[in-house]
């Protein structure tokens, strides 16, 4: 906001109208599932036009000549016009607007990630901006805004099949020997399974047992019917949770754990900033830190880890993964630190890649548009589009049990267009069925103006209407992300 | 480009283009100002609170003096305070509130009584306890026997009765002897020691905050138990024995010595004391002497402070009462239990006093439950003649008249004669002074002409130095807060004392303290129409037949649902906005008392915002919360600002989004947040340095915590918020009191079948057991580890590690796909 009060330019592509989109210089009412091509038809009109940095992309880019091919032949202002909705002349618009900008900076949410080509999406937005030299500087790259609140942070720990903390690679000799020497203990080289990649071989019976730390796979994820037998199949399930998840039933133990808090520890943003949060209350009951808990278990394994802080364990991190060496609890007392921060008085670095780039060369990678797993059909006429309200968060665990949040928005909402609504005899506030093959929802509607027609938008916060059970079984084609942004569905008045 | 310019005399770097009053406060100097935000813009009526005056251009607004040249500033001349005293007392002119709750000020203990009731408003059981305890370590006894100073003046009166304050502090006292209470937090002990004589109310609290302060604290008492008065004084169906006693126990298990049996005078003496080393003493052994009316024959009736005394000890042979007539002389609370003890012993009991109903020493309540369980009372009669006969008294009473002085006139002519087995006398008890002839020591102490001892009302200390004394020994008999509050004074300067170091004393700022009227009458019940007309809760009262048969309680509790209904009867008077109350520390600041504020309501208190309280009334039209918005969700004029006609229109506009940023920004009450129920000071809360918990941008905040108890959340100006945050950091901290957190570790060996609770160890041998034995069976990669986006980076990292380092597998993944 303050940057738009600056004179900054703003463009915005959704399908809904958000209420950003009336700060905008520049609208674009895509369709939903249709980022890439206007990503590539943006990157179109910048090669064709020739308004990319040539100076930028001959130092540092590679694989231009055969991007600059892709691009000039697959991705024409008209097939990108067909795919979008949007008349050629907007694409061509906001092309001028971005690739004509001192410094611009390309800002994503959910809408991009979750679809089938949601990483391609993040590939094709990266790619403009490489085209156009926008990183390095104040005000430029490609970010996306992460959802929960130490997602960050969950990867850059480990918390990934196919990398170390750091992103180090578990086949590189001198990362396996360090953390060898940290660890005292040889790790894995076999290649690690993502969580769906988990569910499936637990519906075949490969997979035998779950430890989910405050993650209530039975809720949040897409398509979860399919979850839910999943977890029947598994001979053993642990949840660690600050409330009784969904997930709950499925599983044989239960361990109760304190919220943030009731603990001391770090969270990372989405800007790298690592940021301390302090103990304010005691744990309710015999609740644990998470941290504790974990220690303690490693001693029923046979394994004697005795960490007595967070700190003592944000040492042993500096240790395995050098950015973070500058990570020091007592450094963090006043402020954050963005890492990375490779020494003990590093200061931290807020903006990367600003003398050259890790690998030498930035590769522009070929961004491949892979349609919805689902198209409306004349049964199933919506789309459905899984959304987020202010007042709540994720599946509501928390913010549910807020009376504050909980008062300013207490049920689940489906917004709907106003004519859409009138063809089907809906009106304002009326309780709704809204159902696929995989299931079946009530809501209350509203209707919205900015949603457009054909399209229906619902938020997933509470327990009485599981909208991810309508969820599409799409699956990002690189990361596995489910599709919640497009689902086929059907909705009638409930009575 | 650097300037030198002068402050007060004072050379002082500057930029070239800085504002004069960031440099000032830079370098320390005081500027006050209520409207200036750092880069926010100015008001169009700014304050004008923060000028200063700069040599050869004379007074100027430092909030918007752009530093051009070298120059000469001066901050605090004369003629600059008299500035801002004559603006300050403009907007006290134009303000209308109630900084603290009328309850507040009659309680003799000085109880956050609002505070501790908005907690109960929220369930928050335990932390209203935990806040009464800072100032009242027995809330279950107080609870049962105060007076109630606080509920005549309660405003709820003017719209139906007053709040039922004291049976919410004995509902919170007994909701948390029955589950618990929060753990204090206690300093570790020192070596100084303390001696406390008396185990009373007085003693007991003395050594409480003693101990809080970590002193080694001793308490003697010539009796076997603790409690004092209210162990033997009070009977057990106004204080049941379980209910004192758990709460002293859970005093004494702070490392409080207690010695039974030891009598001062009898068993030791000041000097053996302190030779023993203990370095003060305090003294509170009650009032114990009775009092007399003086009458014919008086040495003939019993002495009804010994017999309950007695009797509570269990000293009595009680068959001789059964059936008998018996008369109490007197009306005090010595009487009335005696009487009500009598009853319960199947006498027929009537009670004589001298003077009217209205005027008796004891609440009218007091006497409504004696009269329910049969006590007959005379009023306005008095004994003239007691006689002894063989087995029985003859008592000739007279009708009373008062003297122009009030005082009493017996009227002998009205004389009539009664016959009674028993006489008792129960005028009420008064100090003894016996403790002169108990050592060298205490032959010094000086007493008063009425034989009370000494003290200097301040800090309570005796002529003897070292040597204190309270409760109703120094002060004559009182109530239980007031030895409380005694008690908790004097341990105050014993500390002071120890330490060689002057009393810290709150300073008195009522003269600051705006209110709405201090009495019911003076108070413009304007805005009254605001709540609806509800039953106070009552205590259920066991019935006078039943009860009289047992010695159980009389008067039963109310329940959770009761009380969390009656707590929110409260009105809330008090400003819940105290604790960021710029204007209010200025006025303390710059001595401007606030006699002359507005006496009439001028705005209704908006509250049709689900999260945010508006009272313009206390509005000082500084436009921070427009500035602070960044959603322009503020609509607001002001004309005439700063003059009597002043008129402010307030309302949020449709694009509110419930961040709460107004509130935080705005320097006064006007702006509230309606989740926030108890009145508080910074300066009692703990602000804590967190992390926002839902998004991924990372707010910073302060949690403002106390009575382990999160009370509010503010932002921090701070990259990446900069003392911003949205609905969710602001207002979506209460989840984690919810009830329906999991509080113990549970397991089951089949989803059939239910959870069970488990140890922690048996949890984690289960799962530990568990996960080895499928990776045995199946293989490291037949098992697979969910970190979590809402666990700290710490907590991340020793999942990955226990999935790799321990089980040997790749098998790692976390929601960053949801």
């Amino acid at each position: 906001m303050r940057a738009l009060e600056k004179g900054a330019k703003c463009l915005v592509a959704d399908p809904r109208r958000i209420y950003f989109a009336d700060k905008a210089n520049l609208y674009l009412p895509l369709r939903p599932g249709s980022n890439v091509p206007l990503l590539n038809g943006m990157a179109y009109v910048i090669i064709k036009e020739e308004f990319y940095d040539k100076e930028f992309v001959e130092r540092y880019v590679e694989n231009f000549d055969s991007y600059r091919h892709y691009i000039l032949s697959e991705w024409d202002l008209a097939k990108a016009s067909r795919y979008t909705g949007l008349k050629p002349f907007l694409i061509e618009q906001a092309a001028y607007l971005y690739a004509q900008a001192k410094s611009a900076l390309i800002l994503w949410g959910l809408g991009v990630s979750e679809h089938r080509a949601g990483s391609y999406t993040a590939m094709a937005a990266a790619n403009l901006a490489t085209l156009c030299g926008f990183w390095g500087k104040p005000g430029c790259g490609a970010m996306p805004l992460r959802g929960q609140n130490n997602v960050q942070g969950a990867c850059d720990m480990g918390g990934l099949p196919y990398v170390l903390p750091g992103y180090q690679s578990y086949l590189d000799p001198t990362v396996k020997l360090r953390f060898q020497e940290v660890w005292g203990e040889p790790i894995p080289d076999r290649e690690g399974k993502t969580l769906p990649a988990l569910l499936r071989e637990a519906l075949s019976g490969k997979v035998k047992a779950l430890y989910a730390m405050g993650y209530d796979v039975a809720m949040s994820h897409g398509d979860i019917g399919s979850v839910w037998k999943a977890l029947s199949n598994l001979e053993f399930f642990v949840v660690q949770d600050i409330f009784m998840p969904l997930s709950g039933k499925y599983a044989h133990a239960i361990l109760p754990a304190a919220c943030f808090f009731e603990k001391c520890g770090t969270f990372t943003n989405g800007e790298r900033r690592v940021q301390l949060f302090e103990k304010a209350v005691s744990p309710p009951g015999e609740a644990l830190p998470d941290w504790l808990i974990l220690t303690k278990l490693s001693q029923k394994l046979g394994y004697n880890w005795n960490y007595q802080s967070p700190a003592e364990i944000a040492e042993e991190i500096g240790k395995v993964w050098p950015a973070w060496k500058g990570i020091i609890h007592s450094r963090l007392k006043e402020k954050g630190i963005q890492w990375p921060a490779p020494e003990p008085d590093h200061p931290g670095t807020s903006i990367l890649f600003t003398s050259g780039f890790p690998k030498g060369k930035i590769h522009l990678a070929i961004a491949k548009h892979i349609p919805p797993f689902e198209e409306p059909s004349s049964q199933y006429p919506f789309i459905l589009v899984t959304i987020r309200r202010l007042n709540h968060y994720n599946i509501g665990s928390m913010s549910r049990r807020s009376p504050s949040l909980n008062k300013l928005y207490p049920e689940p909402v489906i917004d709907m267009n106003p004519e859409d609504a009138k063809e089907l005899g809906i009106y304002e506030g009326a309780r709704v069925r809204v159902f696929n093959e995989r299931g079946e929802v009530i809501f209350r509607v509203h209707l919205e103006e900015r949603v457009p027609r054909g399209q229906l938008y619902a938020d997933f916060h509470f327990e009485n209407a599981l909208t991810n059970l309508l969820v599409s079984p799409g699956l990002d084609d690189l990361m596995e992300t489910p599709e919640y942004k497009v689902s086929v569905v059907a909705i009638s008045l409930f009575r | 480009m650097s300037i030198r310019i002068k402050i007060n005399q004072k050379e002082i770097q500057a930029e070239k283009g800085e504002l004069l009053v960031e440099v000032a406060r830079k370098e320390g100097f005081y500027i006050p100002t209520l409207c200036y935000l750092k880069g926010k813009g100015y008001p169009e009526n700014p304050c004008g609170i923060c000028v200063v005056e700069v040599r050869g251009e004379g007074i100027v607004r430092s909030c918007n003096y752009v530093i051009e040249k070298e120059i000469e500033v001066e901050t605090e001349t004369p003629q600059i305070k008299e500035i801002r005293r004559k603006i300050l007392e403009n907007l006290v002119a134009n303000h209308y509130g109630d900084c603290k709750a009328p309850c507040h000020t009659p309680c003799p203990g000085g109880l956050n009584i609002q505070g501790y009731i908005g907690f109960i408003a929220k369930g928050d059981f335990r932390a209203s306890h935990a806040l009464i305890k800072e100032r009242l370590p027995i809330p279950a006894v107080v609870g049962r026997v105060c007076p109630r100073f606080c509920e005549p003046v309660c405003r709820r009166a003017l719209v139906d009765q007053p709040v039922a304050i004291n049976n919410l502090k004995r509902f919170v006292a007994d909701y948390c002897l029955e589950h618990g209470e929060l753990p204090i937090e206690l300093p570790p002990l020192k070596d100084k020691k303390v001696a406390v004589i008396g185990a009373g109310p007085a003693g007991i609290s003395c050594a409480y905050f003693l101990r809080l302060k970590g002193y080694r604290v001793t308490i003697f008492d010539k009796e076997d138990e603790p409690g004092g008065l209210l162990r033997y004084g009070i009977p057990s169906f106004k204080l049941p024995r379980e209910v004192l006693r758990k709460e002293l126990e859970s005093i004494f298990r702070m490392n409080i010595e207690f010695q039974g049996g030891k009598a001062w005078g009898r068993d030791f003496t000041l000097k053996e004391l302190f030779e023993k080393g203990y370095e003060a003493i305090f003294i509170a052994i009650g009032a114990r002497k009775e009092r007399f009316f003086g009458f014919q024959g008086e040495e003939f009736a019993e002495s009804g402070f010994e017999f309950l005394y007695n009797f509570n000890k269990g000293q009595l042979s009680l068959k001789k009462y059964e059936g008998k007539r018996v008369a109490i002389l007197g009306c005090s609370y010595t009487a009335i239990e005696l009487s009500r003890v009598l009853r319960r012993l199947g006498c027929s009991v009537t009670i004589y006093y001298p003077r009217s109903r209205m005027e008796v020493p004891v609440p009218q309540r007091e006497v409504g439950y004696a009269e329910k369980e049969g006590v007959k009372f005379v009023y306005v009669t008095a004994p003239w003649i007691l006689e002894r006969l063989d087995s029985k008294y003859k008592l000739i009473l007279v009708r009373t008249s008062l003297t122009e002085k009030k005082e009493i006139k017996p009227l002998p002519e009205t004389a009539f004669e009664e016959e009674f087995d028993f006489v008792f006398k129960a005028w009420g008890e008064a100090p003894s002074d016996e403790f002169k002839t108990f050592g060298e020591l205490e032959a010094k102490l000086e007493t008063n002409a009425e034989g009370i001892i000494k003290v200097n009302p301040q800090t309570l200390e005796t002529s003897l130095k070292g040597v204190f004394a309270g409760g109703d020994f120094a002060h004559g008999a009182k109530t239980v807060i007031q030895a409380v509050a005694s008690g908790r004074k004097a341990a105050q300067a014993i500390a002071a004392y120890l330490e060689g170091e002057p009393i810290k004393r709150a300073p008195i700022t009522v003269k600051y303290d705006f209110s709405r009227g201090k009495r019911a009458e003076e108070f413009d019940s304007n805005f009254l129409d605001l709540f609806v007309p509800e039953e106070r809760a009552q205590l259920k009262e066991r019935e006078p037949e039943k009860r009289i048969q047992d010695f159980e309680e009389v008067l039963i509790g109310l329940t959770e649902e009761e009380a969390i209904k009656e707590a929110n009867r409260c009105l809330r008077c008090g400003c819940l906005g105290i604790h960021k109350c710029e204007f209010r520390e200025l006025l303390i600041k710059e001595d401007v008392p606030v006699s002359r504020a507005r006496k009439k309501i001028k705005y209704a208190i908006q509250k049709a915002h689900p999260l945010i309280e508006v009272d313009s009334n206390k509005c000082i039209a500084c436009e921070r919360c427009v500035r602070t918005c960044p959603y322009e969700a503020i609509f607001f004029r002001v004309v005439n600002k700063g003059k009597p006609t002043e008129y402010i229109t307030f309302r949020f506009t449709e694009r509110c989004v419930n961040c709460g940023a107004c509130v935080d920004a705005c320097p006064t009450g006007a702006l509230t947040k309606n989740n926030l129920l108890v009145p508080y000071s910074r300066k009692e809360a703990k602000p804590v340095k967190s992390v926002c918990g839902y998004c991924g941008v990372g707010c910073n905040l302060t949690v403002w915590v106390k009575n382990a108890t999160i009370l509010e959340v503010t932002g921090r100006d701070l990259p990446p918020n900069y003392g911003y945050t949205c609905v969710k950091g602001r207002f979506g901290f209460e989840f984690y009191k919810s009830s329906e957190r999991l509080t113990y570790p549970m397991i089951r060996t089949d989803r059939l079948k239910k959870f069970e609770r488990v140890s922690w160890d048996t949890a984690l041998e289960f799962v530990a057991e568990n996960l080895l034995k499928i990776k045995e069976k199946y293989g490291p990669d037949s098992l697979g580890f969910l970190c979590s986006a809402r666990c700290s980076n710490e907590e991340n990292y020793l999942m990955q590690k226990i999935a790799r380092g321990i089980f040997k597998t790749n098998n790692v993944d976390n929601p960053a796909r949801v």
